[in-house]
């Protein structure tokens, strides 16, 4: 919990006219849950998109685990360790669950290409094995034989989450993890996501749902309109009039 | 297992396919386009994307066979890897511009493509592919000074249509087809999890090239001959068309489309004469409207419908004990 393991640094972006991000300052922690929040564009998704190489800011730098994120692509910056969970569940829905999960377990051996061409997947046991444990954490193991597509939404979400288990990342970007979710899937994500942050994995959250940000950050960004307006733990910022005004207000309402 | 089964079928096919109304050589030539048929299924059947443009590849094939043959030597292993090579080349230059898109603005592409280089063989390259005429002229294929042909050319064919499909389904059950899938599945997930969804596109786009320049050079050794059909998009056009027939991403069905295909060409329009097109236009809408996935997805719920009726049986048998 000492030293930052991602760290944005005077982070400008605009698109046209608009300015989405105006230099913005953000260290994430290791081991910490971060929550990235504040109102319709605010400018979280933009962030997001910067930090996974997506989008390339205008100005300033991304620093992560020690390596500048310039000119990377989505699949670089990856293996360096950073995952990420998408707002609408982003799954192979072709494939079986155990497919699923053994595409991150065969990057993670091989790296971002590999032509094995003929190499028998059953022969790689260890792949396999991480694949099936990966399922089994997030209490899929049941269905491995089934199509992705058949889930729920909530086990989709769980889906995603396996696959990106499996990769062991440093850093787990999660873009509004329970948006569209029943209650009780919002409950059942929140264990999950609990579970795994146990773990030591550092995870940054973009969220809609007070009670999920609340529940669960170690630390809490406020962004409106591009900027931060307020940085610090739970209570800090639920008590911060700046806040209030801009976001929680509304919410309150 | 399914090797060996379609190695049996393969072999075997000068003793039985005469049997049916197949004329000699045509078993050669089903095989061919089988061969062609199984690398287009790893490019589309495979990662989803449907090229119009693989007559180019199969083509160019052909002349470079051709062109071997009548100037360097008549032996078909020189010209044989010479039209690999050519070939694969090509499709590394043509793969990296058109995968750059996907879904019909990719198909567009290859289309384009694919008339260019007929274009540039009936114009700038006129004297050297014969133009409109075709290539002609060419002597009878030999390997190590020994003439080869008629059934000499059917074993080469087959033996290389069984590897060919071996290898696809190796291809298909390895992490590496899995991959491809994931492509056709969810290109952003998979760029996501850390893989580099280009050069796996262009590996199986390659592949399917490769699969194309065999065929397509085998074509001139069963028939000395180039035809400026082979360049022409028809013949892309055809192979889509036996690939939907056969069941898209089975291997196997895209082999059996293949052989419809021509038996329905050279056979059965025998009986329909000139409306043999127009039945066989009824015949591809029917499949894309009641069996989208061809005569695979046929051939399953007819063993589908079978057991169930067998089972059936059993469960009333059962009852009445």
């Amino acid at each position: 919990m000492t030293k930052p393991i991602l760290d944005v640094s005077r982070v400008s972006k605009s698109f046209g006219g608009l300015r989405a991000l105006q230099d913005v300052n953000l260290q994430v922690m290791e081991g910490s849950i971060h929550s990235l929040i504040g109102p319709n564009g605010a400018g979280k998704s933009t962030l997001l998109n910067v930090m996974t190489g997506l989008l390339q800011p205008d100005e300033g730098t991304i620093t992560f685990d020690g390596r500048t994120l310039q000119n990377v692509t989505p699949h670089e910056i990856n293996q360096y360790g950073i995952a990420k969970v998408f707002q609408t569940p982003a799954i192979f829905p072709e494939m079986t669950l155990l497919e699923n999960t053994l595409i991150p377990a065969f990057a993670r051996r091989d790296g971002s290409f590999r032509a094995n061409l003929f190499e028998t997947p059953e022969h790689a046991h260890e792949v396999y094995e991480q694949a099936e444990e990966a399922l089994a954490e997030v209490g899929l193991q049941d269905h491995m034989k089934q199509e992705a597509r058949y889930l729920s939404r909530g086990d989709k979400r769980r889906l995603e989450l396996a696959i990106c288990l499996v990769q062991k990342p440093k850093l787990l970007l999660l873009d509004e993890p329970t948006a569209g979710m029943a209650r009780h899937e919002t409950e059942s994500t929140i264990q999950l996501l609990k579970q795994i942050s146990s773990k030591g994995m550092t995870k940054v959250i973009v969220e809609h749902d007070m009670s999920v940000v609340f529940s669960l950050s170690d630390r809490i960004t406020v962004l409106a309109q591009g900027q931060i307006i307020a940085e610090g733990g739970p209570d800090e910022v639920r008590g911060n009039p700046k806040v209030i005004e801009a976001y929680l207000g509304e919410e309150q309402e | 297992m399914p090797v060996i089964v379609f190695a049996v079928i393969a072999l075997t096919m000068p003793f039985w396919f005469p049997l049916v109304g197949g004329y000699a050589g045509l078993d050669t030539k089903i095989l061919i386009w089988a061969i062609f048929a199984i690398g287009f299924d790893i490019l589309l059947g495979f990662t989803g994307y449907l090229s119009f443009g693989h007559a180019a590849f199969f083509g160019v094939s052909a002349y470079v066979t051709g062109l071997m043959l009548l100037h360097y030597s008549a032996n078909i292993i020189p010209a044989m890897i010479a039209s690999v090579i050519v070939t694969t080349i090509i499709a590394v230059m043509v793969g990296f511009l058109t995968l750059r898109r996907s879904g019909i603005y990719f198909s567009i592409l290859t289309l384009a493509f694919g008339e260019m280089f007929y274009a540039a063989a009936l114009s700038i390259f006129s004297d050297w592919t014969g133009g409109d005429n075709g290539l002609t002229g060419l002597p009878t294929p030999e390997l190590f000074s020994m003439p080869f042909k008629e059934n000499n050319v059917f074993y080469l064919v087959a033996v290389l249509a069984i590897i060919g499909y071996y290898i696809a389904r190796r291809i298909g059950n390895s992490p590496f087809g899995m991959m491809l899938r994931a492509v056709k599945s969810n290109q952003t997930r998979l760029e996501f999890t850390g893989l580099d969804v280009k050069k796996y596109k262009l590996s199986a786009f390659v592949i399917s090239a490769i699969y194309a320049s065999v065929a397509g050079s085998l074509m001139v050794i069963y028939e000395p001959y180039v035809a400026t059909e082979f360049v022409h998009w028809s013949t892309s056009g055809k192979l889509v068309i036996m690939s939907v027939l056969g069941g898209v991403g089975t291997l196997f069905g895209p082999m059996i489309g293949a052989a419809f295909m021509l038996y329905f060409e050279n056979v059965i329009s025998a009986f329909l004469q000139e409306q043999w097109l127009l039945v066989l236009g009824l015949v591809f809408m029917f499949i894309v409207i009641f069996l989208p996935g061809g005569f695979v997805e046929g051939a399953q719920r007819l063993k589908r419908a079978i057991a169930g009726k067998a089972g059936d049986g059993n469960a009333s048998k059962g009852a009445s004990e």
